[in-house]
């Protein structure tokens, strides 16, 4: 079947401009920079939210209690196994209907970003702290430091080691994550990218720049991820 | 944007939601998920959309993906950079991007204008890359010796791939391919973005002619069918895990 004719292969090659032609004019280049500053923010404020709730709930996962370790449980798992997607509209139109809560997609996007990977984060700690030695929390308790004590001063400086390289890749999944808001409307730069392609039809370049835009954020992120698990694992041996 | 100002509207705005939770036990908006007729005709066909996605993308990314890590192994440079690069640029990139880019591009060319075909193609080059990444890992963790030994045993390259090494790697990347399933099942989701009827925008349109409206419960439904599916993935996964496990203590 095919279907191209004459008019939509035009299209395809961009009805004749230069490669770039379209990318390159001002006013377009600065709308796609413009929705790679909001990927930049939705992706720094939900990583805060996502390590927040993953320190705590990683925490709670490992506790004496089993109540509290139930939660971090559910917690985990619920999120972890249900789409990103669904989870952002959610809080996008589900609210909004019922309650008469407005959250403007930015705010829906970043509690569904920070709590979705907040999930995920807290695995990697979990796995931080049991990846600490028992004798090192025996000995810190026969020391005489209080649970709080052992958790703060022995397990989380240990873990922490372990727990940097996960976390980076994490982090490199959750900025590409971000690009799930633009089905919420948040003017970020996959928004923007199909905003300036539903009006130029330059499809090959707008994509093009859009997915160099996150390469330019993944990428570096990857450098410094492998260059961070180097190291460490060098002070481990 | 002022950071302390963004931190306080949505924290005001925390009681608020939390307190619309209650509309969530409302039994008139949970009516239509008592008849027949919208599990038959919303729930099971949309499932039926994301199940089929997930399972042709899957299968030709599991085919793609160790074909592409071959190449990512293999002796001669030539070949193993420009798979590198390619199977590196797709894993960095978001899959909406790839599934926005694959339902303009197909139609455009002539190859298809089901946005169906077009997403599962997305998903399907997407898992096949990180696939590749997985598989070749698992590749590269199998001891040097044994293709040392096996090649002096006078089995050519291909022999030692095909009888020593690949039948063990294939086993360990086991684990992560189940995690990759789980991922792909819940990124066939994205699909909805470009008009594909399955699961969660069977759901949206379900809400959206309800009346009373109920955007809450129809994603919760959504939420738990993804859930089911995943958190038995992952036990399944897990209890291979420990069984292979066993198996090896025994040796």
């Amino acid at each position: 079947m095919l279907t191209a004719t004459p008019t939509t292969l035009a299209g395809a090659v961009g009805a004749g401009r230069a490669f770039g032609a379209v990318v390159t004019q001002p006013s377009n280049l600065q709308l796609l920079l413009q929705g790679l500053w909001v990927t930049i923010k939705l992706a720094a404020f939900s990583l805060i939210l996502a390590l927040a709730l993953g320190v705590v709930f990683g925490v709670l996962r490992t506790v004496p209690l089993r109540p509290l370790r139930a939660a971090g449980t559910a917690y985990v798992e619920f999120f972890r196994n249900t789409p990103l997607l669904v989870q952002m509209y959610y809080w996008y139109f589900g609210l909004p209907v019922l309650a008469g809560v407005t959250l403007p997609g930015f705010q829906a996007a970043f509690l569904a970003l920070g709590i979705y990977t907040g999930a995920f984060v807290a695995e990697v700690v979990r796995a931080g702290i049991l990846a600490v030695s028992p004798g090192h929390l025996e000995a810190a308790r026969s020391l005489g430091l209080s649970y709080l004590q052992t958790v703060r001063h022995v397990v989380l400086p240990q873990a922490f080691a372990t727990t940097v390289p996960p976390l980076g890749n994490l982090a490199i999944a959750m900025t590409k994550n971000t690009s799930v808001a633009s089905a919420i409307a948040v003017q970020d730069v996959m928004y923007n990218g199909n905003l300036l392609n539903s009006r130029t039809f330059a499809t090959y370049e707008v994509f093009a720049s859009v997915g160099l835009a996150y390469l330019s954020l993944t990428v570096p992120l990857s450098v410094l991820v492998n260059r961070l698990e180097r190291r460490l694992t060098r002070f481990r041996r | 944007m002022d950071q302390a100002a963004f931190v306080a509207t949505v924290c005001g705005r925390l009681p608020a939601v939390c307190r619309s939770m209650e509309t969530l036990f409302d039994p008139r908006r949970w009516a239509a998920f008592t008849e027949l007729s919208v599990w038959q005709n919303t729930v099971l066909v949309g499932l039926r959309a994301t199940l089929s996605m997930a399972a042709i993308a899957m299968v030709v990314s599991l085919v793609a993906g160790l074909a592409l890590a071959l190449l990512r192994v293999s002796p001669f440079a030539a070949l193993r950079y420009p798979v590198g690069l390619l199977v590196e640029t797709i894993r960095s990139l978001p899959v909406i991007l790839l599934i926005f880019f694959s339902s303009l591009f197909l139609p455009r060319v002539g190859l298809a204008q089901d946005p169906f075909v077009a997403a599962t193609a997305a998903l399907a080059v997407y898992t096949a890359a990180v696939n590749a990444e997985i598989m070749r890992a698992g590749i590269t963790a199998i001891e040097r010796g044994q293709i040392e030994a096996a090649r002096s045993l006078g089995m050519t390259y291909a022999q030692t791939m095909r009888h020593v090494i690949l039948p063990q790697a294939l086993q360990r990347v086991v684990p992560p391919q189940v995690s990759q399933l789980i991922t792909l099942l819940k990124d066939t989701s994205l699909a909805a973005v470009v008009g594909v009827n399955e699961l969660t925008r069977k759901m949206q349109i379900l809400y959206q002619f309800e009346r009373p409206p109920n955007p809450l419960q129809a994603l919760f439904v959504a939420a738990c069918i993804y859930f089911i599916l995943n958190y038995s993935l992952s036990r399944l996964s897990r209890r291979w895990e420990l069984g292979v496990g066993g198996a090896i203590d025994l040796h």
